[in-house]
């Protein structure tokens, strides 16, 4: 079958009759997944891959890859609307999606988001669609002291994401790797931090530390404050205000194209490298986004660009993420094994059978990523307008709600009451870090990113030696590294400059 | 995962009170009775979709038929799978809680006495056996390494890698790498299998261990070839590719070879059974064997399982039973050796 022939073929059957009612049933589980904080993409496979078994192979497919594409896209309503990532990957949205809320600009924050999403998801899929040919060189480029270099490159991204001065950002980043090495080493078994407690012995989830440090870290921040979520905002958004504000969010994506396509190849890009995660994708784009503007002081004071850059990276990601379980059969992440495991109930074999003779079941997945974005757009759409009416509702009654789904959240994801104690514990250091200028957005980089850094230093020095840095691609990278951190002191010194005299006047 | 988690609370609340009602007379009850339209537990202890909870989900609707009680999966996953089967060990012995363990790697971190290895392996109530893998060697197409017989002869020590200390692919590649005097540097820290095997694409590993099963794909395309294997009758893709007996009985001290390397298979050899904790009523234990048998040996089950590519090698509870003591009984010369293996001494 060539490629083209494939990709008929697969778009055919991808709207067929007896594919798409799976892939619409799943891309709607999976935007509801995304929006009850605390249940990942991870998650909605997991349910939906227990349904597989009395599955044809293309409905399958829809089905499973539906239900992970719409979750970040679900998520960022929840990140927007309740200062709440529903999931890892949005919790870049939260720099600058709640501050439009308080503006009064929720609409237009989730209509860019909403949209965002859809673009990057699209040119994530085509653009895994493009590489089909030389799919497997792709995935070997990544080798361990390439995304060592990567992984550090990502990390030196932290020093422009927050309003916050770079040296709270670094020490964040730093505490962020410390927490990162919690549990038993991998590679020495040695207990680390683990203070003799069985259950750090698996290091730290990441869910329960994300819903710490930003969603219990809000509520906690609300109760104090009283009032309710939407700030300055005497009454709710009216349906139809809301209907207008979407549309015009719709609007500014597509007219930041050129920002949407840069964030969506740093997506795909960071999809395409083994073990870096999609949360490092949207703060590394958001990062970019903020470098690139000329309106750089407004972010993190609700810019819609801040939404727009990680939106359409976070589901940029999935074409990325996909490259390397379809070339050779070897999962990239806990998601992908699921879906891996999933093509195997389903009798699809991956690896070179499926590049040579299953190209069509390739599409499938490509167009499963873009229709079930487009579906999870237009019901995202119906969402906000219920949803938002609850930002209104005042914090003595707000708080307990949204408590207990956090609570819950926390514990899904491994069934355990020691996560909810982890995201408690993780509110009150979110809450402290807030009140005290530190950024969360550091620190949540560091821990992600602490376990691909560690690793692959160690894997990269045994395969290499301690003079891997200096391979051609490596060095290339860390080049970059270097210039980027260099020319990022150097603007903050030359903003100190011009600040300086206007200080005493302040 | 949740509503999983509120149907089985449903479930074991219904167990509960009806338990309360019926007090004196389950005791009464026959094992067939008690089960029927009973509900077992059934514990995971890895995510959903991996290979243990694939055999599981294709078993359970057969060992439904045989049992007349409803089998409820639970997906426990955490401390490499050390926590589930800390939770099979725990749970009421009244034949309602069962699960499927990783049994190998349950032996060696009982033996090297891993924090949270809390469970006594040769002390389940085994139900039987479904699978054991088949361990192989395999090299990359890049290595150039095509039989054993060129990685002896290569005079650079061959880059073997392997996941974490500890991990079966560790403590294969270090037990036979010292026993048959393979000259290798073992590098461990990948997350998992499938890193290596990316590896190995790009020319990082020369070659790992592994069970034949996952490394079907890549033999099939050509990318790696198996060199060397545990089997002492090898069938199939391993005919005519030496194995671990053939190279130690070759070698000066061969008889001590053979049974370190005898005692390692065992290690293998206890696979993925399913478990029922220490002292569930002899009666339920013996249907439950016989029911799981029966599912076992469905020929609609094994037609299932072919299509999903899963193996089966099944060994009755009986048999599981001497299985594991084989390999947690070791003498101590062995056992010495094992321990520092997954320790990371040698």
């Amino acid at each position: 079958m060539t490629i083209l022939e494939g990709m008929i073929s697969g778009f055919w059957q991808s709207i067929s009759l007896s594919v798409f009612p799976y892939l619409f049933v799943g891309s709607v589980f999976g935007l509801i997944i995304g929006v009850i904080p605390g249940l990942s993409g991870h998650f909605a496979m997991a349910m939906a891959v227990t349904f597989l078994y009395q599955m044809e192979p293309a409905a399958g497919i829809a089905f499973i890859l539906g239900a992970h594409a719409t979750v970040a896209q679900g998520g960022g309503l929840t990140a927007i609307l309740f200062s709440t990532p529903g999931t890892g990957q949005n919790a870049a949205t939260l720099l600058d999606g709640p501050q439009m809320r308080d503006k009064g600009e929720a609409g237009i924050a989730v209509g860019a988001a909403m949209a965002s999403c859809f673009l990057g998801a699209t040119f994530g899929a085509l653009v895994l669609g493009l590489l089909i040919p030389v799919l497997r060189e792709v995935v070997l480029f990544f080798g361990p002291p390439e995304v060592f270099v990567l992984a550090f490159l990502a990390l030196t991204f932290v020093a422009v994401l927050g309003k916050e001065d770079m040296t709270r950002s670094l020490i964040a980043a730093l505490l962020g790797l410390l927490l990162a090495m919690i549990g038993v080493d991998n590679v020495t078994n040695t207990h680390r931090f683990t203070m003799g407690s069985e259950r750090l012995a698996d290091g730290l989830q990441l869910v329960p530390v994300i819903l710490g440090l930003f969603a219990v870290a809000e509520m906690i921040d609300l109760w104090v404050r009283g009032g309710s979520l939407a700030r300055n905002m005497p009454k709710a958004l009216s349906a139809k205000e809301t209907q207008a504000q979407i549309f015009q969010g719709i609007g500014l994506a597509f007219k930041n194209w050129w920002l949407v396509m840069r964030c969506s190849a740093i997506g795909t890009a960071m999809g395409l490298i083994p073990g870096l995660g999609s949360a490092p994708a949207s703060f590394v784009a958001y990062g970019h986004a903020k470098q690139s503007s000329p309106d750089r002081e407004t972010f993190g004071t609700g810019n819609v660009k801040g939404v727009i850059g990680p939106e359409s990276a976070n589901d940029a990601v999935e074409g990325g993420a996909l490259a390397s379980t379809i070339a050779f059969g070897i999962p990239g992440s806990s998601s992908m094994a699921i879906l891996l495991s999933g093509l195997f109930i389903l009798g699809l074999d991956t690896g070179p059978q499926m590049l040579n003779q299953n190209v069509d079941i390739i599409f499938i997945m490509i167009f499963t990523i873009i229709i079930g974005n487009f579906i999870g757009t237009l019901f995202g759409m119906f969402l906000v307008n219920p949803l938002s009416r609850a930002t209104s509702i005042r914090a003595t009654i707000m708080v307990p709600v949204l408590m207990a789904i956090i609570a819950t959240g926390a514990f899904a994801g491994e069934r355990a009451i020691f996560d909810i104690g982890v995201a408690v514990t993780f509110g009150i250091l979110g809450y402290v870090m807030k009140i005290l200028n530190y950024s969360r957005a550091a620190l949540l980089i560091g821990f992600v990113l602490g376990f691909a850094v560690e690793k692959n230093l160690y894997l990269a020095l045994l395969l290499d030696g301690p003079l891997f840095v200096l391979q051609p691609i490596p060095l290339g990278l860390a080049t970059v590294t270097v210039v980027f951190l260099v020319w990022n002191v150097w603007v903050i010194i030359r903003d100190r400059k011009r600040v300086i005299p206007i200080e005493p006047k302040a | 995962m949740r509503r999983q988690f509120l149907k089985t609370a449903a479930a074991v609340l219904t167990t509960g009170v009806a338990a309360i009602g019926f007090g004196s007379s389950a005791i009464a009850q026959d094992a067939a009775e008690f089960y029927k339209d009973n509900v077992i537990k059934w514990i995971v202890p890895y995510d959903p979709g991996g290979g243990y909870d694939e055999y599981s989900r294709i078993i359970a609707p057969y060992l439904e038929k045989y049992s007349g009680a409803r089998v409820d999966i639970v997906n426990m996953p955490g401390s490499g799978g050390m926590k589930g089967a800390v939770e099979i060990f725990n749970s009421p012995a009244d034949g309602t809680y069962i699960g499927i363990i990783n049994g190998s790697a349950m032996v060696t971190n009982q033996l090297a006495q891993i924090e949270g290895a809390d469970y006594r392996v040769s002390e389940y109530e085994y139900l039987g056996r479904i699978v054991a893998d088949k361990r192989v060697l395999v090299a990359s197409k890049l290595s150039g390494i095509e039989t054993f017989e060129d990685l002896m002869q290569n005079g650079e020590p061959e880059i073997v890698g392997a996941t974490g200390l500890g991990g079966s692919t560790y403590v294969d590649a270090v037990i036979t790498g010292d026993v048959l005097g393979i000259e290798q540097r073992v590098v461990h820290g990948f997350d998992r299998s499938g890193d290596i095997r990316t590896a190995m694409l790009r020319g990082d590993v020369h070659a790992m261990w592994g069970s034949l099963g996952s490394a079907l794909k890549g033999i099939k395309s050509g990318d790696h070839t198996v060199i060397l294997h545990g089997e002492k009758n090898p069938t199939g893709v391993l005919e005519g590719i030496p194995s671990i007996y053939d190279v130690a009985g070759a070698q000066d001290d061969a008889e001590r070879k053979v049974r370190i390397l005898e005692s390692w298979e065992a290690l293998s050899a206890v696979g993925r059974p399913v478990a029922a904790p220490p002292g569930v009523p002899e009666d339920r234990l013996a249907f439950l064997r016989e029911a799981f048998s029966a599912a076992m040996n469905d020929p609609e089950f094994v037609a299932a399982a072919a299509d999903a590519d899963r193996d089966l090698l099944f060994a009755s509870g009986e048999e599981m039973g001497s299985i594991a003591a084989a390999a947690t009984e070791l003498e101590p010369d062995v056992e010495q050796l094992f321990v520092a293996a997954i320790r990371g001494e040698i």
